[in-house]
């Protein structure tokens, strides 16, 4: 069952995060960020605190309260996710000057977020299309599965038998995002651990595509190798069951 | 450059396998369960089975140290059992009433298991577990089950982790979990529970996945019968797994206590679907009111075969025949493993050791060491103790180090910064 507190967790630290990538990889989002440096919190009454900033062509989330240029309320988590479907408006308290960022650049931004992870087939047959969903896709499918396990009572559950220590996710060598598990409390990374305790890998992009989409079976992606599990395989076997969670949050 | 078994036969039938039965190979055989990492070195299905081997479909011969994890004691096939369940298949098996076998069973197993008053016969060992703890519930009017932390005893409801799927709170509530070795937290767990605990169950000793496994500490179940006799909780054995493997009466005798329940079914027919409760008189009463039942626990062909496994195993005294094959097969493999700067531990009881590679925490080299050796015939796994078994011969363990240490030298070479 959808749990709005949670999914409002995983919108801003799975989906919105994003945000960190396209400005970093999307040419279009690039120029829209470029000279801009500004910060805009996030906070959710009775859900989640995070901060987005632009500085340096780079963008960076990061969880809790900082300092903002901008801060934008929300009265609860249901407020917040409608605002991510775009069917609702913030409410800004602070950086009224600035508010124009807000409806120029940052929905722009949205926008191309909303553009790379929504595929259809047809934009999935264009290969830059295809690496950018996909890598994504993964990011924001793990990112999540960080704040179910921390916030869903099942993803807790779960989250609390997985020993400590770092199960890394990657797609080949090159994608990656590592989840520090510590006391039941998950916490993911972009990129790879200097050493992880547990792996788990997606051969290539279209293996990835195919699993986190649902459209190859994990079962048999395991059995061809396109998924590979290693190392201390306890730890994966209790994320999983959190992994499976996603899906239900951000289909 | 030296070829290895491939395994085309076994993916192309999984792939039509997935397409009818959810994972395509449920449960504890299944790749992703089993452990076989990376799964293409790993053959998925058997053709056929003898002694101490299996051929894959693909043709493969294997030296199988899983022993379909734990029945296979006396060897695949093996001729005496096989006589004595093909002669009552004659007669009859699945029946409106059961065969004289079944008596002759339970009189057997009397005279074999130390405690065994009286006998009663399931099919699976998670059948085994719940039928004891049911007879410890209708015994005492109480509901609390003590488990151990780690502890399998099979995959219904109460001896599942809480977050497994398909599994609620309410499924748990009557379940408490100490650590292994402790029995001051089962004396503490008593007293919070006073005249609510029904029984205690553990494994004779602590043979979990992925750990090391750990015998009991001096005195450990001797206290733990201590507590349960002072307090009226039935202990109970659960000797699916190491069950004549130990001690042909019984892994309880092995450590020197008396169980009021035993469980028993893997080794117990060689292979044959069957398992067994056993119990102490003052129990039976008990046992007897409890409803318990399935449409094939009453067959006559696995019991047939339970008679000659278990006259087998005591004529060639299969416990210290197969801890003395554990010991040889230990020591090729500590030896093949420290030339080439690998240290293998071993723990567990020889006739069914846990063994790992201690110079990686991760389990990485033991699982690359693992898919080595299966690529060459030698068929581990690298997070669940092996087995032995009574056709193992010398060259049999022989061949399997000669393996092991082609396989230790790919591993020293894929892992070069955690050798010795």
């Amino acid at each position: 069952m959808k749990n709005q507190k949670v999914l409002a967790y995983c919108n801003l630290f799975g989906v919105l995060r994003n945000i960190e990538f396209l400005v970093n990889r999307d040419e279009e989002c690039r120029k829209i960020v470029a000279g801009k440096n500004l910060s805009i919190q996030f906070k959710v009454k009775n859900g989640p605190n995070g901060n987005l900033s632009f500085k340096n062509g780079q963008a960076e989330m990061k969880e809790g309260s900082h300092p903002s240029h901008i801060l934008l309320f929300f009265t609860s988590p249901e407020h917040f996710n409608k605002m991510i479907d775009g069917k609702a408006n913030p409410i800004p308290l602070k950086g009224l000057t600035r508010i124009g960022f807000l409806t120029g650049p940052f929905t722009k931004l949205a926008d191309r977020l909303s553009y790379y992870l929504k595929p259809t087939e047809s934009l999935l047959s264009d290969p830059g299309y295809f690496a950018m969903n996909t890598e994504m896709t993964f990011y924001t499918a793990f990112s999540s599965l960080a704040q179910i396990g921390n916030h869903d009572p099942k993803g807790i559950q779960n989250a609390k038998h997985i020993p400590n220590g770092i199960i890394q996710a990657s797609i080949g060598t090159e994608i990656g995002l590592y989840i520090d598990v510590k006391n039941g409390h998950l916490t993911a990374y972009k990129g790879f651990a200097e050493k992880s305790n547990a792996r788990l890998v997606f051969k290539d992009l279209g293996a990835a595509q195919g699993i986190l989409s649902r459209k190859t079976d994990t079962y048999v992606a395991l059995a061809t190798g396109d998924l590979l599990m290693k190392g201390f395989i306890p730890m994966v076997e209790y994320m999983n069951p959190i992994l499976e969670l996603v899906g239900g949050y951000l289909a | 450059m030296k070829e290895f078994y491939s395994n085309t036969k076994s993916l192309e039938l999984f792939k039509k396998a997935v397409k009818y039965i959810p994972t395509g190979i449920p449960g504890h055989l299944g790749p992703v369960q089993s452990q076989f990492i990376p799964a293409s070195d790993f053959p998925f299905y058997v053709d056929r089975v003898k002694d101490s081997y299996f051929w894959s479909i693909d043709g493969n011969k294997y030296i199988d140290y899983m022993c379909a994890y734990g029945p296979n004691i006396l060897g695949y096939n093996n001729e005496i059992v096989d006589k004595a369940a093909n002669e009552q298949l004659k007669k009859g098996n699945c029946m409106a009433l059961p065969a004289r076998v079944q008596v002759d069973l339970a009189e057997l197993l009397c005279d074999t298991i130390e405690i065994a008053d009286w006998a009663f016969f399931l099919k699976n060992g998670g059948d085994a577990t719940s039928f004891a703890v049911l007879t410890a519930k209708a015994a005492t009017g109480r509901s609390k089950i003590v488990r151990v932390q780690g502890g399998y005893h099979g995959v219904v409801p109460w001896t599942q982790a809480e977050g497994a799927n398909g599994i609620t709170k309410a499924d748990l509530q009557d379940v408490i979990v100490i650590p292994w070795n402790d029995a001051e937290a089962f004396e503490k767990t008593v007293a919070e529970n006073k005249d609510s605990i029904a029984c205690f169950i553990a494994t004779p000793y602590d043979h979990r996945i992925f750990a090391d496994n750990a015998l009991p500490v001096p005195g450990y179940w001797q206290k733990i019968r201590e507590i349960c006799t002072r307090n009226g909780i039935v202990l109970i054995v659960d000797d699916v797994r190491c069950g004549f493997r130990l001690h042909i009466e019984g892994s309880a005798k092995y450590f020197g206590f008396k169980p009021d329940l035993a469980c028993y079914c893997k080794a117990l027919a060689n292979g044959y679907n069957i398992s067994a409760v056993v119990g102490i008189d003052s129990l039976k009463s008990a046992a007897g009111s409890v409803f318990f039942t399935g449409s094939y626990w009453s067959s006559a062909v696995p019991m047939a075969a339970a008679i000659a496994c278990i006259n087998e195993m005591k004529r060639i005294d299969v416990a210290n025949l197969l801890i003395e094959k554990g010991k040889k097969f230990a020591s090729g493999m500590i030896d093949a493993g420290h030339a080439h700067g690998i240290d293998m531990k071993f723990s567990g009881v020889e006739s069914m050791p846990f063994m790992r590679i201690t110079n990686d925490p991760t389990t990485e080299m033991m699982q690359d060491f693992c898919a080595e050796c299966v690529k060459r015939g030698v068929f581990l796994v690298s997070h669940h103790n092996h087995f032995m078994n009574a056709s193992l011969t010398d060259a049999d363990i022989k061949k399997t180090i000669e393996v092991a240490d082609e396989a230790f030298a790919a591993v020293a070479k894929l892992h070069p910064d955690k050798v010795n």
